[in-house]
């Protein structure tokens, strides 16, 4: 207040003094002027409540443990320039006076060692800038102590502000203009609402025309190797996998579509049973399961053919594929859905039907689709 | 005018263009303030800013990186300069990773920086994350603090895992399936989640774009936002400080911003940066050259997300196959719990975790001052336990490469983690327990016989003794009569100048030995004048009558406590 | 994944360089039935095959000729059907020496210790026995590599004696990577990738068994491997995987394998977990030493 009251006495021909008040009443450009730049420091300090407790000085000017100080940290920066030349040197100097920077496989050493040397000599030269900085604080400045205060909150301050707030609030009048505070509230929720309703683009039906329950296998849909062959009973060895696609557009890149054909060994022939109503869904000693994994949907496909296993690299889930690729290990719930198969006119292998069940990760309304 | 001739006005050019400046902007005194604020001086106050400049590489190199990555899923024929991928259909995201590896000069060492900074980034909120919780330092009034580094904490894990599908790879592919499962895990409207965010059925041909401008705009316009409000925050409250003499409630010791710790901070920023860059040209990571391009039919063993969403990984794996199966066909599926419930419960417990202590303990006062983790057994064991699951979670997220590399059953790993993840939280608590209260009973005994001296005395009636050291004024038993005051006891002579004090020096010696123990007789012959006062710890750490928390005055802060205290006659 | 893409969409007359190695059959909109596309594939792939033989016959002929032309005449035919007859006794009595108690007197295989060897041929003993796989020391999960026990010659004789006997694949000759690179690598990732990983680094199986690792395979090894199936590995029958594709995984196993990491240290080319464990004990641990180095006063 003092501070406000004696600017205006003093008028505007000391406009110079910056006005914030308090001290520049206390301390007049000349008083400032007579103060040393130490106590300066500490005076301003003061009025930030810090006080400054102790201060080791930084070794002497001239000492010898300043002089050592100095090159150390001299040092550092220039090795830190070094370092940064040799980088802009690797970096443009490659495939003009250097060898050329591109790896290819099979090509020379330079290549391979391009991206280290860069990384390398950016990282020394980085390093040696920290260090040289850290070295300068530890070394060449003075380690002082300081002590600042903390302030609790000020009571007069929340009285002060709550009054203001109060007093808005009640000029507006909106507790007692219920009218008036109906219709902003109406407002709000609408424009709320209105500015949220572009996002409803994003959302799109997953039940509509059932993309999760079915894929594009069907009746008659051959099953083609990813090269887009078709497949021969004759084609694969007992205790093989191969991974086959519908015979349709873009089948092999189907997220959902990839299946398994394994050829059981006479063994397994034996010794399989098939999931209840699924007996006459394999083809001879041909079986045919979807590779998406029913726990999160990855490949499966670490097909062990002794231990007739197929195990999920992702969670580790184990399907027996003698038992009707049911999981035996792991946090997968659900047999690995069997794809009928048989084999057409030409001799090739064609699916009888789409999946029968849908097929990839458990999802809450699976069971229903 | 008065200008020209007022006393002490600046005569330099730069003098005279600062106060042009201020006459403008009235900067002054906001930057006094600023240069004197005061950080406490402990190495843990630094943590948390490794993080900041961590997050400041990812923003320089992130930034150099959209210069060449094309956000697409379009497909395209490489034909760069990899041979083994030339000819190979893949994505434009893909291809374009590529190129921006073997085709833009230096592309490869800015991506390896931006993946090992990545990295960095979120173990050390994990490191800050760690001393804020065993300190006590996320107390009243510092709680809205420790929920906005919670929520950044969890915006780095989105964050990162978006910046690792990016490249649409054969190994980030398979994390994003796996993404797409859990969302399709949620009950009721996890389809339409499911469809909301990928645009249709898995994979679509969106979720790369939209990932990309989540990971380059969205999130780090959020984190950015929260950060400021962090540091915003700190300054505001001020910075917490380790008790010790001298330190109390209502202020904090150390050094001002400027310029010893401005120039510190400095420097460590340049270490930061400098770590991430040796590592990005010395260590090769995420090589999605050797991946090859996604695919929703291949996948590899050994597919694992990077290291800070392993624990959901590991967690996933652990998770027995348990499907609900609800009447009118509706299924909750296994995957469920342990990828989305399981993090909820965790990361809700964090952000709520000091309201119940608050609750629990009854303490609403506001702390400056922390707590060493040993004087608060209860948390700093349920810390213990925490980390025990979490490192159990983690390893199982590796489960198949550490059966592999060492060559153990996988299914043993499995059934290794289930057991571990219940057996060893509960052993961790109750050996954390255990040892806090050693600790602290230990602390007590010190305090009330003294330092061990290692001097062994024979008594009169032939028995031995070994001479205690006190640390203050002794009762008619000899016991000492001070109270534990949450700061380090001292428990080795040098500690209390039984020795000389430490030659400074980190990593060698910088000062000569022999002045030391000059300078250290000369502060001696001192001490007979100066005042007693100061120098005793007291419960509360405030300082004494004196009231000058001077000079050694601070038996220890962390970093040399050698250097606190003054040198006293033995006594026993 | 549908893409309005042109170039790759389009047909490629006469620029098969630069046609998509991953073809999309069905996706081309050319005839119509997606079956056509896959014929003419399949048709250029007769023709890529057909080529081939006639090269290996064109070579086969020129090598025979000159070798008729340089070796004495009359004792080519009756050396060669010697040189064989010796080797099958001698696998015999190697056979009879190391094998005969788990695989039986007539490679019938005997119960609970051995499989029978009938139809495994020569390419299934090379695999076994040039990896140290067999002889077996003692049964269990599975059979690790070992140091070999047997000489080239012993194990050409062993499989001669078997190839003689029971039959089956047998080993095949030229160069084994002469296939194409991508091919290669695309082929890998579907096949074999998922329990050798990405880069062959090998991967757990499992209740403690493993895929190895194929840092060590040779070409043959790799072949013999795809051939016979041995333990829990699939079989890859050269109707299911030709033998030009065979030779082109071998060729891209052998060129990654070969290939030098340009990003620095390859931390086994393993992933995320290596990078994680890189990232504490190298990355975390000197920022905090550099933090505890910055923060302590002296």
């Amino acid at each position: 207040m003092t501070a406000r009251d004696t600017r205006a006495e003093v008028g505007t021909g000391d406009v110079q003094d910056s006005g914030h008040g308090g001290p520049d009443d206390d301390y007049p450009p000349e008083r400032l002027a007579a103060i040393g730049r130490e106590d300066l420091d500490h005076l301003g300090a003061r009025y930030d409540g810090v006080h400054v407790l102790h201060v080791d000085p930084p070794p002497a000017p001239g000492s010898p443990l300043e002089k050592r100080a100095t090159r150390q940290v001299s040092m550092l920066f220039a090795l830190a320039g070094l370092f940064a030349f040799l980088f802009v040197f690797v970096y443009v100097g490659s495939g003009w006076f250097l060898p050329d920077w591109r790896w290819e496989v099979g090509g020379d050493w330079w290549g391979l060692l391009f991206t280290p040397m860069l990384g390398i000599s950016m990282g020394l030269s980085l390093l040696c800038v920290g260090a040289a900085l850290v070295v300068y604080t530890k070394k060449l400045l003075p380690h002082e102590t300081a002590m600042q205060e903390k302030h609790e909150g000020s009571n007069f301050e929340r009285v002060t502000a709550a009054a203001t707030l109060q007093k808005g609030w009640h000029n507006s009048g909106l507790g007692r203009r219920k009218l008036l505070l109906g219709s902003v509230g109406f407002m709000g929720g609408g424009l709320g609402l209105m500015l949220l309703a572009p996002l409803g683009g994003l959302i799109k039906n997953p039940n509509a025309g059932n993309p999760l329950g079915t894929t594009s296998w069907g009746e008659g849909v051959r099953l083609l190797r990813e090269d887009g062959t078709p497949v021969r009973p004759g084609d694969q060895e007992p205790g093989s996998l191969a991974t086959v696609f519908p015979a349709v557009p873009g089948g092999n890149r189907e997220s959902d579509a990839a299946t398994m054909l394994i050829r059981l060994r006479p063994a397994q022939v034996q010794s399989a049973t098939a999931r209840a109503g699924q007996e006459d869904f394999g083809y001879g000693d041909y079986v045919a399961y979807s590779k998406i994994c029913t726990h999160a949907g990855c490949p499966v496909s670490l097909y062990e053919q002794e231990t007739s296993r197929i195990l999920c690299p992702c969670h580790q889930s184990q399907f027996d594929v003698t038992q009707g690729a049911k999981p035996v290990f792991g946090p997968a719930t659900r047999a690995l859905p069997q794809l009928p198969i048989t084999v057409d006119e030409e001799g090739f292998f064609v699916a009888r039907s789409d999946y029968i069940e849908a097929v990839g990760p458990t999802y809450w309304n699976r069971e229903r689709i | 005018m008065a200008t020209a001739t007022a006393p002490g006005a600046p005569r330099t050019a730069l003098g005279k263009a600062a106060v042009e400046l201020d006459e403008r902007l009235i900067v002054a005194g906001p930057l006094r303030r600023t240069l004197h604020k005061v950080f406490p001086d402990h190495w843990s106050f630094l943590l948390g800013e490794i993080a900041l400049y961590s997050f400041v590489v990812l923003l320089l190199t992130g930034t150099y990186l959209t210069f060449f990555f094309q956000g697409s899923m379009t497909e395209v024929v490489y034909e760069g300069s990899y041979a083994p991928l030339r000819g190979v259909e893949m994505s434009v995201a893909y291809a374009s990773t590529l190129d921006l590896s073997f085709d833009v000069r230096g592309g490869l060492v800015v991506r390896q920086i931006h993946h090992w900074s990545a990295l960095l980034f979120v173990a050390a909120i994990v490191v800050h994350l760690m001393r804020i919780f065993f300190t006590g330092a996320f107390r009243r009034p510092r709680e809205t603090n420790w929920l906005i580094g919670i929520a950044l904490l969890v915006l780095a894990l989105v964050e990162g895992f978006a910046g690792y599908s990016m490249p649409d790879d054969l190994l980030s592919g398979t994390g994003l399936r796996i993404a797409s499962a859990i969302m399709l895990a949620i009950p009721v409207v996890g389809t339409w989640v499911h469809f909301a965010v990928f645009g249709g059925d898995y994979v679509g041909e969106l979720i790369v774009g939209r990932l990309y401008i989540a990971h380059v705009l969205l999130i780090p316009a959020i984190m950015l936002g929260l950060i400021a409000l962090h540091l915003l925050i700190l300054v505001k409250q001020k910075h917490t400080q380790f008790p010790g003499a001298g330190r109390t409630e209502h202020n904090v010791v150390g050094v001002r911003m400027f310029p010893t710790f401005a120039v510190k901070s400095t420097g460590l920023f340049f270490v930061v940066f400098a770590v991430c860059a040796a590592l990005g040209g010395a260590v090769q990571i995420n090589p999605v050259w050797l991946w090859g391009p996604y695919d929703p039919a291949k996948v590899s063993a050994a597919s694992q997300p990077d290291w800070y969403i392993m624990f959901l990984d590991g967690s996933t794996r652990l998770f027995p196959a348990w499907d609900i199966n609800l009447p009118g066909d509706y299924t909750i599926p296994a995957l469920f719990w342990p990828t989305l419930v399981l993090p909820g419960i965790i990361f809700t417990l964090m952000a709520l975790y000091p309201v119940l202590e608050r609750v629990l303990t009854g303490d609403t006062a506001s702390h400056h001052l922390l707590q060493r983790p040993r004087d608060v057994p209860v948390r700093t064991s349920l810390g213990a336990m925490s980390i025990a699951f979490y490192v159990v979670l983690l390893l199982s997220g590796a489960n198949d490469v550490i059966a592999e590399k060492f060559d153990i059953s996988l299914n043993a790993m499995t059934w290794a983690g289930r057991l571990g993840l219940i057996l060893l939280p509960a052993a961790a608590y109750v050996l954390t327990y255990r040892v806090c209260l050693g600790l602290q009973k230990h602390d007590r005994e010190v305090l009330e016989h003294g330092i061990e001296t290692g001097v062994i005395r024979r008594l009169p009636n032939g028995e031995f003794i070994e001479v205690h050291q006190p640390l203050g004024p002794v009762d008619a038993h000899g016991h000492g009569q001070l109270a534990y005051g949450g700061a380090p006891v001292p428990k080795r002579m040098n500690q209390v100048g039984g020795a000389r004090r430490a030659i400074r020096g980190f990593f060698t010696p910088i000062e000569e030995p022999i002045r030391v123990e000059l300078e250290q007789r000369e502060e001696s012959r001192g001490l007979a004048t100066a005042e007693e006062g100061g120098r005793e710890l007291t419960s509360a750490g405030r300082p004494t009558e004196g009231g000058r928390p001077s000079e050694g005055g601070r038996p220890s802060e962390g970093g040399r406590p050698s250097e606190g205290g003054r040198p006293q006659e033995p006594r026993d | 994944m549908s893409t309005t893409n042109q170039q790759s969409d389009a047909p490629h007359p006469g620029t098969a360089g630069a046609a998509p190695r991953r073809s999309r059959w069905g996706r081309r909109p050319a005839d119509g039935t997606p079956a056509a596309a896959a014929r003419a594939r399949l048709r250029s792939r007769r023709r890529r095959r057909l080529g081939n033989v006639a090269g290996l016959l064109a070579g086969l002929i020129l090598t025979g000729a000159l070798y008729s032309a340089l070796a004495p005449a009359h004792a080519a035919d009756s050396s060669a059907d010697a040189d064989t007859e010796s080797a099958v006794e001698a696998g015999e009595e190697l056979y009879t020496r190391s094998c005969i108690t788990c695989h039986g007197e007539n490679l019938e295989g005997v119960n609970n210790r051995g499989p029978s060897l009938i139809g495994v041929g020569e390419a299934a003993v090379y695999f076994q026995v040039h990896t140290g796989r067999m002889p077996l020391v003692r049964q269990e999960a599975d059979a690790p590599d070992k140091p070999v026990v047997f000489s080239d010659e012993e194990i050409d004789q062993l499989g001669a004696y078997i190839q003689a006997n029971g039959g089956g694949p047998t080993l095949p000759s030229g160069d084994l990577r002469d296939g194409d690179l991508a091919e290669g690598g695309e082929l890998f990732r579907l096949n074999c990738a998922s329990c050798h990983n990405f880069v062959g680094q090998g991967g757990a199986l499992s209740s403690g068994k493993a895929a190895p690792s194929l840092e060590a395979s040779n070409d043959l090894e790799i072949y013999t491997a795809m051939l016979s199936g041995p333990e829990n590995m699939p079989v890859f029958g050269d109707n299911q995987i030709t033998p030009e594709e065979k030779r082109a995984i071998i060729n891209y196993v052998q060129t990654i394998k070969g290939a030098g990491d340009p990003g620095g240290a390859g931390i086994g080319r393993l992933g995320p977990a290596p990078e994680g464990l890189v990232i504490w004990v190298v990355g975390v641990a000197a920022t905090l030493f550099g933090v505890y180095w910055i923060g302590t006063k002296a």
